[in-house]
């Protein structure tokens, strides 16, 4: 998805710089005209046309302005869930892996459910206990996941 | 790697907690810039971030745990060097390395004496005084850790993780009242934890299973606590296997016991009819959730493999039941 809303960003930009550059030349070719027709005829009825902007340039400037503007928001992150449930839903059903961004890093605010310290209980760690356990699942010949490749 | 070093270990699978603890001599080759003696290179290194003590203290935890009293002592060593040891956290930690690697019930005592001085000293010492709780329990002194508790909580009643200790004491002596009001208490704290309502519906189940007089009460109870730690949560496994529990059994008991217990103070059982349709809803989503799980849709890859064998074995049991 990143592409698209890169390639339609840059072609939104691409516009813009156009409309720029073309309201620029409009601009620098009508001043040295109008300076011309002035010395010719000294009166100036054409004065208020100065400002005014050929309509396709206007025309370019707002498209651009909206295709930059889509190719943003198309490349935005994924919305977070603002609803509890369906936010500890996520966290239930899909773990660590719901909370990657594309780079397969996990986001550094996911904590899991944050109510599980109230059930693992750091403060009344039995640690004999857990040495005993793991002793024992060692025995039963258990082996370390997802050893590191190097 | 260090997603799972920046949280407490205690609920790590046992292979997850050896995979830490076997990388932990390369984690702690080079000690910190903060505590190393200065160099030219410490202008340059990573500024001292507070998620590094915690991967510290966590992978001490994990060390201890497998076995690997020297990694566990150089974590000690360096957080001791970076907060000094009057640190009540770190009192606290250096208790628990010795309760470690005590060899025998003499020597837990020796520690338990050494907390019972800090204590003396220092009456206030939170994390000590939860390690001596800790102690007495590994040490089967169930009824002095409930003392003791029952105390701590006295002087810091919003501590919700000394509550939630507490209810697992007294379940553990099987006082189901004093439990299911401590868990309350827990709630009161945390109202939205959705694993604890789950878990006191497991408590009032329980209380609920014993077969006195009030067990219609409990079950009706549990009912309401585990839907509502699935309203807090979508697809939560836990709490549909709890209610498909409860359901299942409050159908077997509702007929003959819905007359006698409408003078009971409190709120009345459901009906009949919600709770059949309460089980069916159970049902049908626990089979989704186990056959999506199995499946290994995306998505649904955070259960625990256990829980959903589990799932699995209850539906397949009562799917049995209906058939005969």
């Amino acid at each position: 998805m990143t592409w698209i809303s890169k390639s339609v960003t840059g072609l939104g930009l691409l516009f813009l710089a156009h409309a720029c550059y073309s309201a620029h030349e409009h601009s620098a070719l009508h001043s040295t005209s109008t300076a011309a027709l002035s010395s010719i005829a000294s009166h100036s009825t054409t004065a208020s046309n100065v400002t005014s902007l050929p309509i396709d340039i206007s025309i370019e400037t707002v498209v651009a302005v909206f295709v930059i503007c889509v190719g943003l928001v198309l490349g935005s992150p994924e919305l977070r869930p603002i609803q509890w449930r369906v936010w500890a839903g996520k966290i239930e059903r899909e773990g660590e892996k719901g909370f990657m961004s594309s780079d397969g890093t996990v986001d550094k605010d996911y904590v899991g459910n944050p109510f599980r310290v109230l059930e693992s209980r750091p403060g009344f760690i039995d640690i004999r206990k857990q040495r005993k356990e793991f002793a024992e699942w060692v025995r039963e010949g258990g082996v370390a996941v997802g050893a590191p490749k190097s | 790697m260090s997603s799972s070093l920046s949280h407490p270990p205690a609920h790590l699978p046992p292979a997850v907690a050896l995979r830490i603890s076997q990388q932990a001599p390369i984690t702690l080759r080079n000690p910190p810039s903060v505590i190393s003696s200065y160099s030219i290179s410490s202008l340059w290194s990573a500024a001292e971030t507070p998620e590094l003590w915690t991967e510290y203290e966590n992978l001490m935890l994990s060390c201890l745990r497998t076995g690997d009293e020297q990694s566990a002592h150089l974590c000690l060593e360096r957080l001791t060097e970076r907060f000094g040891a009057e640190n009540e956290k770190l009192m606290a930690l250096r208790g628990l390395f010795q309760e470690a690697i005590a060899k025998d019930d003499a020597e837990l005592k020796q520690v338990l004496e050494e907390y019972e001085n800090i204590l003396t000293k220092d009456p206030s010492n939170m994390p000590v005084t939860k390690r001596r709780i800790a102690l007495l329990k590994t040490l089967d002194k169930t009824t002095e850790a409930i003392t003791a508790l029952n105390e701590f909580v006295d002087s810091s009643p919003t501590d919700a993780e000394a509550w939630a200790e507490l209810a697992d004491l007294y379940v553990g002596q099987g006082m189901y009242p004093q439990a299911v009001f401590a868990m309350e208490e827990v709630l009161l704290i945390t109202p939205n934890a959705w694993n604890i309502h789950a878990r006191l519906g497991e408590v009032l189940f329980m209380a609920g299973s014993t077969g006195d007089s009030s067990a219609d009460k409990y079950l009706g109870d549990a009912l309401r606590r585990f839907c509502r730690s699935i309203e807090l949560c979508d697809d939560y496994l836990r709490g549909y296997y709890g209610l498909k529990l409860t359901t299942s059994k409050l159908l077997s008991i509702l007929p003959q016991a819905s007359r006698q217990s409408k003078s009971d103070s409190g709120l009345a059982l459901p009906d009949l009819k919600t709770v059949e349709r309460l089980n069916e809803t159970a049902t049908a989503k626990l089979s989704e959730i186990v056959r999506k799980s199995v499946n290994g849709e995306p998505g649904w890859g955070g259960y625990e493999q256990a829980e959903v064998i589990a799932a699995k074995a209850l539906l397949d049991s009562s799917a049995a039941k209906t058939i005969r």
